[in-house]
């Protein structure tokens, strides 16, 4: 951790004069919290912190404050005033929205025109289109829509310098200059903060049937889970969910009730030996139970034909572990682990060293050996290049992302 | 830029890719000179045909230790001068490198070369019943490697997404020489997302020499409407109202008479003859299909559409995409010469920019010609021109600047899918501010540190740009300060 060159109280006395004394604040872990109202003050923050060696974390609702396990910064920009919906040309399927804006707002402005952002994030009546941006997070709607690298279009970033540049623009079909836009996602905060976003946006589906399938174990539900994915179906959502006792397989499906797709979905099913059954809300698709609590949260990464025996042999690394997995069809993993702290570490472990997985630990307890990911050498020495280029103080993201790698 | 290609090092580049690889003759380099924007021809030191990952990496690291810049190829469609060699540069063409390497189709996934033709990623998945969704119109000739390159797009992508959306990860020669993976075979790599900055940044991070792809199941049924109208306006207000009802066609297209002309002059597509034509593509169940169309056909003729005429079956609609797919090509059957521009605006702009647009080609007199992508608001004006009549090549060269001058003030974008390259990088700071391009230098100084990997593109740079920087005037200090008057 790189240490300030002037106290915290003349920092907070300093970051008054930009912001108005009633923005800033000292938070009980120590950091000071600086509620900014645009863009330009953001700039004149992190350029005074880049002068004066401060470190800075960007913060939005906070729901995932914890993830990539961050050291207590100097100064925690908050976000939350920044919360407008700017612009919504709905002709045009595009949005622009500033950071703060929390995910459900947004969402509950664009459905006025039938329209939303196809993404169905964790906590979204608190966590933020900035915080969702830098975690890059995603949900069931993933199977059809894609991740955010494939919905963001543009944003407004400032950099550690206080440099505010734009990226991308507001149009969906843009190939000029660099796509900083798709770096930004995931990046954890760590090059720039990001303070408004562009969006292309999806009409609100017009058809909606969710149905599920349970089998004792997920090994059973692979045959069907494969012939969806490779079936005419319009699948919107396909998870798979996993606990000690039992495997179901959620199917969504979006197409026009004449296409008569529930019927070819519950053949299939029959066809392997299972019977499928209509739920009736969509409940199946939250994951926010899996971060309840002290849970150790994992994310991993499978091929998509290995979800089901993946989600089998988590159980089976864990026999004294509470796990629980949410598992999206294409290959990626939400893991809740709960128990003790040497049994978990020893849980990952075994899940590490099955390969051809990539394991993310996202949160946890801190007894828990954390080492969140491993990059190839060359690979590492271009990204740290370019944290190097954004931000050569290493001001942001204090231990974030960097430390674990 | 000093060249230091000495005999020294050409044999030590002969040695790697042998003698079969290595092209020095000047009358063979003519054909590296250009890509398909032949406006622009610079002929590069030497060729390489490199045929291995290998080979690239031995190549770029000779390149680095003697600072020699160097151009990637792939089959040299490109429409932005991306692949024009710059002087002194070593041009590295990959069209060699055309092997498919492994199908999974259980994963959905095929890993290939990129020299690979894009319609042989298709065509190799096709028995399965899948396909490679970008769809280029170049894409019988165009290479894979260049498609990354540019992050090409195509007339589906306005519902099934760019190359971005569908390369998983690729294996890339840094300019250094070191190989590394970016992105991964399962979703989201850890770290940052550098394939996702990587795809479309023009050949300036590094040379891509194996992707693996996302493949897609081939819809179950696909039906192209083809309506005609009086009008460009009532086209597209039909666009904008297909969009209101809440569907997602897999491409919407709009042409103008010209390129109909065009179009049935060069491959007989036997489109009706109209002021605009609207293609819209609908896929997926076919009892839904059936049912969207209906819907469109409703809008397309409470529109004013005279004729709306069903393309069901394969051949149907094969010649449909035909007679869209050669528009560019068939412009020559209209002028001796033409450049295809690539602007794009916000939909809803339409009507307006097309107004101003055509204004402004009368005022040249020079004839444009239009096919666009009308669902996602790209355009692709066509100047035609004639090379031989003294200072019409520059004109047309500057009115498709100024169209794109016009895209940037309606909120758009200078390239859609086509990329900056030569032709537009002076117009880049039109769109941008300096502290955005400067910005994304950040990024090509962390992978492109000595500034090798195909230099002078893209970025404006003062050389090529010169003092009368496009875009917004900018007085000269000795003007600003009032010691001289511009006249």
């Amino acid at each position: 951790m790189i240490s300030p060159v002037i106290p915290t109280q003349r920092a907070a006395e300093d970051l008054a004069l930009v912001v108005g004394g009633e923005s800033v604040s000292q938070n009980t872990d120590g950091a000071i919290a600086v509620l900014p109202r645009d863009t330009q003050q953001i700039s004149a923050i992190l350029r005074y912190a880049t002068k004066n060696g401060l470190t800075v974390d960007p913060q939005g609702g906070g729901t995932k404050q914890r993830w990539g396990s961050g050291a207590v910064p100097h100064i925690r920009l908050c976000l939350s005033r920044l919360n407008r919906v700017l612009d919504h040309p709905w002709q045009d399927l595009t949005c622009t929205v500033q950071a703060g804006c929390t995910w459900a707002s947004l969402q509950q402005s664009l459905a006025k025109h039938g329209q939303f952002v196809a993404l169905d994030p964790l906590f979204t009546d608190r966590a933020t289109v900035g915080g969702i941006l830098a975690a890059n997070d995603s949900g069931s709607l993933r199977q059809r829509y894609g991740s955010l690298r494939d919905l963001v279009i543009g944003m407004t970033l400032v950099l550690p310098d206080g440099t505010i540049a734009k990226t991308g623009g507001r149009v969906v079909k843009n190939v000029a200059g660099y796509d900083l836009s798709k770096l930004m996602t995931g990046s954890m905060g760590t090059l720039a903060v990001i303070t408004e976003a562009n969006f292309r946006l999806h009409a609100l589906p017009q058809h909606a049937r969710t149905f599920t399938v349970t089998a004792p174990d997920a090994i059973r539900l692979a045959p069907l889970l494969a012939r969806i994915r490779g079936s005419h179906l319009i699948v919107q959502s396909l998870q798979l969910r996993r606990n000690k006792t039992e495997a179901n397989l959620d199917i969504c499906i979006s197409s026009h009730p004449a296409a008569q797709q529930d019927a070819l979905l519950e053949e299939m099913a029959r066809g392997e030996g299972l019977a499928s059954q209509e739920i009736r809300e969509g409940f199946c698709f939250e994951r926010e139970s899996l971060l309840a609590g002290s849970s150790t949260f994992l994310r991993v990464s499978t091929l998509p034909t290995n979800v089901c025996a993946f989600a089998d042999e988590l159980q089976r690394a864990a026999p004294k572990v509470d796990v629980v997995s949410i598992s999206q069809g294409i290959g990626l993993h939400d893991v809740s682990l709960r128990g003790s702290s040497d049994e978990i570490a020893d849980a990952i472990r075994q899940i590490r060293a099955k390969g051809s997985t990539t394991v993310t630990v996202l949160q946890s307890d801190p007894a828990v050996d954390t080492t969140s990911f491993t990059i190839p050498a060359p690979v590492m020495s271009v990204m740290r290049a370019i944290k190097h280029n954004f931000d050569p103080g290493g001001i942001l993201g204090p231990g974030k992302f960097f430390a674990n790698a | 830029m000093d060249t230091h290609l000495t005999p020294a090092v050409v044999s030590e580049l002969r040695r790697i890719v042998g003698e079969r690889g290595l092209i020095t003759a000047a009358n063979q380099l003519q054909t590296y000179e250009c890509d398909g924007l032949t406006a622009f021809r610079v002929p590069p030191a030497a060729v390489l045909l490199p045929e291995t990952t290998e080979q690239v990496q031995k190549i770029l690291r000779v390149c680095h230790r003697e600072r020699i810049p160097f151009v990637a190829r792939g089959s040299g469609t490109g429409l932005s001068g991306g692949a024009l060699p710059t002087e002194g540069s070593v041009v590295l063409s990959l069209s060699r490198m055309n092997r498919i390497l492994n199908i999974d189709i259980p994963n959905q996934q095929i890993t290939v070369q990129p020299g690979v033709i894009n319609s042989n990623v298709t065509a190799a998945v096709a028995p399965p019943g899948y396909f490679y969704a970008p769809d280029p119109s170049s894409q019988t000739v165009c290479s894979i490697g260049g498609n990354v390159a540019e992050n090409a797009g195509g007339a589906h992508c306005l519902k099934y997404g760019f190359t971005v959306t569908h390369v998983l990860e690729m294996t890339v020669v840094l300019p250094d020489g070191e190989v590394v993976a970016l992105g991964s075979k399962l979703p989201d790599a850890p770290g940052y997302d550098l394939a996702g900055v990587y795809i479309g940044s023009e050949g300036t991070l590094g040379i891509a020499t194996e992707m693996t792809l996302r493949i897609m199941r081939k819809p179950e049924t696909v039906q192209v409407i083809l309506a005609a109208f009086d009008t460009i306006s009532a086209a597209a207000q039909s666009v904008s109202d297909v969009i209101a009802s809440g569907q997602l066609p897999a491409a919407m297209e709009i042409m103008d008479r010209l390129s109909i002309e065009a179009a049935e002059l060069s491959v007989h597509p036997n489109y009706p003859a109209c002021e605009a034509l609207l293609l819209i593509e609908l896929d997926g169940p076919q009892a839904e299909v059936d049912i969207q169309m209906g819907v469109v056909i409703d809008i397309c003729k409470k529109n004013g559409a005279w004729e709306t005429r069903l393309a069901v079956d394969e051949n149907a609609r094969f010649l449909v995409w035909k007679g869209r797919k050669a528009a560019f090509a068939a412009a020559g059957r209209l002028s001796p010469n033409y450049i295809v521009q690539d602007g794009v605006i916000p939909r809803t702009a339409l009507p307006v920019v097309l107004e101003k647009l055509n204004a402004m080609a009368a005022a040249e007199s020079l004839r444009v010609t239009n096919v666009f992508h009308a669902g996602d608001g790209n355009l692709h004006p066509i100047v035609l021109y004639d090379r031989n009549n003294p200072g019409e090549e520059d004109r047309a060269i500057d009115l498709s600047l100024r169209i794109l001058d016009v895209c940037v003030e309606a909120g758009g974008s200078i390239t859609g899918e086509h990329g900056v390259g030569r032709e537009k990088q002076c117009s880049m700071s039109y769109m941008f501010a300096d502290p955005d391009l400067e910005t994304m230098q950040r990024v090509r100084r962390a992978f492109d540190p000595l500034n090798l990997s195909n230099p002078e593109k893209l970025f404006p740079t003062p050389r090529l740009c010169g003092e009368r920087s496009r875009g917004a005037y900018a007085p000269h200090p000795v003007e600003a300060s009032g010691i001289a008057e511009v006249f």
